[in-house]
């Protein structure tokens, strides 16, 4: 029959490209994630290796999450980038995106996309994801990352204090420290009232000194949602207030010392009753550091201290995004999987199962999240959060700012001499990022 | 048969001789020559690394370094770096080789634990002094403490942190010279030492008159090699202190470092590192031609 080989050769046919279908090897698309101590505790969802799992099992597709150092992060993409060799999704640092955007290293969001995110999340979270007339470059961490004011409960209870009942301005922070600081024998400071940054990278002592630069008025750039030209903002009245309150408890009232390290590392060893800087990194690190000093009971979390009553205070919003960079291989993708990374239902379980806060409105209308005292209280500061300057040439700004802060608590100028020296290479580095 | 002519052997004599050396050169070319030569043609730019874009600027970034307080306070830092630890290293050096030429028990262990530093990686060692150096919990505060003196900021002052990071510096090159200066010490013939003494000379003489002397080419070559160390001072600073606090560690190349990667600045860097360069050549050049008059011959 003449028929036969025919039907052979479809059937053979078929079998072939079946098989060759279901053989297509998966593809694979990366993403790097800080890893260290930045990633310490349950701040990271990316060390559940079946993150993506539903995702991957749907698209032929496999997400390697990669972690790379957070001190050399922003070196490796970049030369990552210049290679052509990137990953396909970044998880970046806000505070790096400006100079990312000065390299127009990363892609756009689409705007439809965009839209709907801004209608669908909270005011907080609107703020870190809208650079300008809706414009997106990815979306944001699930989990504030907020700055505010740390204190140990025991501490305040054994000087008499008031536990439950934080510094709420400039005085009562000063009258505050003055009873928590502690002294040897030899009158040596063996506990200070309030941790300050004064040494590491000047960028990292500027995110920690925003809170009192902000409750003063000053600001770091004029107008922060301006990409190209603009004025520093940190040499003024505001700005010099701020800085002589550092000095004032480090030299007047000999409440701070410049002896002592990192504040978080401080108020967790408890070598200091207070302290202001990334909450989460407290929430993370202290079970394991600070074990007899649990949340809620152990150590508390308020907005910082303004000026004087009435005033408002500002507190560092920072935070990770989920960006795409240009040179990705698998742009589509990659896009896709952060569509399906940041839906509201993944933003429910997700930030659920990892401790973490929502950024849909509709998941903070859910509990854990609405009864969450933890939760809550992050929510309490996040309403007085900002965003550091989206300027390109902040990176300069920061440095120059931070060197500014680093040399007047050393005794290396004056509080006037550093902030003007600060405010001219500022504005160098702002021009020159504007050309 | 007949004979090869002596040029033809020559020749391939000559052509063995630069098969065999020739994966050195093109490794040393790809990975050492090539990127000086790019480095140096950087500088004459603007670099937009991503954008592929180079904007040719002539001697504009090297201007802008005569005038740049925060570069020229980096080559203070550095030269100060330099000039305390090439000295001092050297000097500790050639003492320790003078006590290390004379027999004594467990000699070779001592000299072992001299020489551990220069074989361990300097961020794992610098991660370690740096908790030595820790004002509340740091080993130097409890010695201080013990011995009734005021525990120090160390790493934490601005005044403090240069010479810190020396003296890990210090610890660290130590061992090198240590044994460098006893292959020096070794290389003397003893006859010299013994007319000495037959002349009377005392042990301080004879270091002053004999040792020394004969060892300046030794020392030629500690100062050459750790004041090329010395002003490529990076990896310490950067663990230790990270050019803080209030810039008061900020070294050349640190500095460069962060207008390379901080900044993106690669064409000014790049014009940090030839002047960085050219400032090793000059200084290794001055050494190398002053030493041709302690040049000895046995």
């Amino acid at each position: 029959m003449k028929w036969r080989p025919v039907v052979w050769f479809l059937v053979t046919a078929l079998a072939l490209t079946a098989s060759i279908v279901s053989a297509q090897p998966r593809r694979t698309i990366t993403l790097w994630y800080p890893a260290g101590d930045i990633a310490a505790g349950p701040v990271s969802p990316f060390t559940d290796p079946n993150l993506f799992a539903p995702f991957e099992a749907t698209n032929n597709v496999k997400i390697e999450m990669v972690g790379v150092d957070y001190d050399t992060m922003v070196q490796k993409i970049f030369a990552a980038a210049a290679g052509r060799n990137i990953a396909d999704i970044l998880f970046i640092d806000t505070s790096w995106l400006p100079g990312f955007l000065k390299e127009d290293l990363l892609q756009q969001m689409d705007s439809a996309k965009a839209r709907k995110w801004l209608a669908d999340v909270v005011p907080d979270v609107v703020d870190l994801s809208d650079y300008g007339s809706r414009t997106m470059w990815g979306y944001p961490q699930m989990g504030y990352d907020i700055y505010g004011l740390t204190w140990n409960k025991a501490q305040f209870k054994e000087v008499g204090l008031d536990p439950e009942r934080p510094p709420a301005t400039w005085d009562e922070l000063r009258d505050y420290g003055k009873k928590l600081a502690k002294r040897d024998a030899q009158g040596n400071l063996v506990r200070v009232g309030l941790a300050i940054r004064h040494v590491g990278n000047p960028q990292g002592t500027v995110h920690k000194f925003t809170w009192a630069l902000w409750g003063a008025g000053a600001d770091i750039i004029d107008n922060p949602n301006l990409l190209h030209g603009g004025k520093p903002a940190f040499n003024n009245a505001g700005g010099l207030a701020a800085l002589k309150l550092y000095l004032d408890m480090l030299n007047v009232d000999k409440t701070t010392s410049l002896s002592f390290p990192d504040p978080r590392a401080a108020l967790l060893q408890g070598i200091a009753s207070m302290q202001i800087s990334e909450t989460v990194s407290i929430r993370a690190r202290q079970p394991k550091e600070a074990p007899n000093m649990p949340w809620g009971t152990g150590w508390g979390m308020a907005p910082p201290p303004v000026r004087k009553t009435g005033d408002r205070p500002g507190v560092l919003l920072g935070g990770w995004l989920f960006a795409v960079p240009k040179s990705a291989k698998n742009s589509e993708l990659a896009w896709k999987s952060m569509d399906w990374l940041n839906s509201e239902i993944n933003d429910y379980t997700i930030a659920r199962r990892f401790d973490l806060t929502p950024r849909y409105k509709a998941n903070w209308a859910k509990d854990p999240f609405r009864s969450d005292s933890y939760d809550q209280a992050l929510l309490k500061i996040a309403r007085y959060g900002r965003r550091l300057p989206i300027n390109l040439g902040l990176n300069g700004v920061l440095d120059s700012l931070g060197f500014a802060i680093q040399k007047a608590l050393h005794g290396e100028a004056t509080p006037e001499q550093a902030l003007a020296e600060a405010e001219r290479l500022a504005q160098k580095a702002i021009d020159e990022a504007a050309k | 048969m007949g004979r090869v002519a002596p040029s033809r052997m020559h020749r391939r004599h000559y052509i063995h001789a630069y098969l065999f050396i020739a994966p050195v050169i093109v490794l040393f070319g790809l990975f050492r020559v090539w990127p000086s030569l790019q480095t140096l043609y950087y500088s004459f730019f603007k670099v937009e690394l991503l954008k592929g874009r180079l904007t040719f600027l002539g001697l504009q970034n090297f201007a802008g370094l005569v005038h740049d307080e925060i570069f020229r306070a980096a080559t203070l830092h550095t030269l100060t770096y330099a000039a305390a630890i090439v000295p001092i290293a050297a000097a500790l050096g050639m003492i320790l080789a003078v006590l290390f030429n004379e027999e004594f028990p467990l000699k070779e262990l001592f000299k072992a634990i001299y020489f551990a530093p220069m074989v361990t990686s300097t961020v794992a060692a610098a991660v370690v002094w740096w908790w030595l150096y820790n004002p509340q919990y740091g080993l130097f505060n409890v010695i201080l403490k013990l011995m009734h003196l005021p525990g120090q900021p160390w790493l934490l002052s601005s005044r403090m942190a240069l010479p810190s990071v020396i003296i890990f510096s210090i610890w660290k090159t130590l061992g090198y010279n240590l044994v460098i200066y006893l292959a020096g010490l070794q290389a003397i013939p003893h006859e010299y030492y013994e007319a000495a003494t037959l002349d009377g000379a005392g042990s301080l003489q004879r270091f002053l008159r004999i040792t020394l002397p004969l060892l300046a080419p030794t020392t030629t070559f500690v100062f050459i090699y750790n004041s090329i160390f010395a002003f490529q001072v990076f990896d310490q600073v950067y663990v230790l202190t990270g050019g803080g606090p209030a810039r008061a560690t900020n070294v050349v190349v640190l500095e460069l470092y962060n207008q390379a990667f901080q900044r993106y600045q690669f064409g000014y860097a790049s014009a940090e590192a030839m002047v960085l360069f050219l400032f090793i050549l000059g200084v290794t050049m001055l050494q190398y031609v002053y030493s041709r008059r302690f040049e000895v011959a046995y």
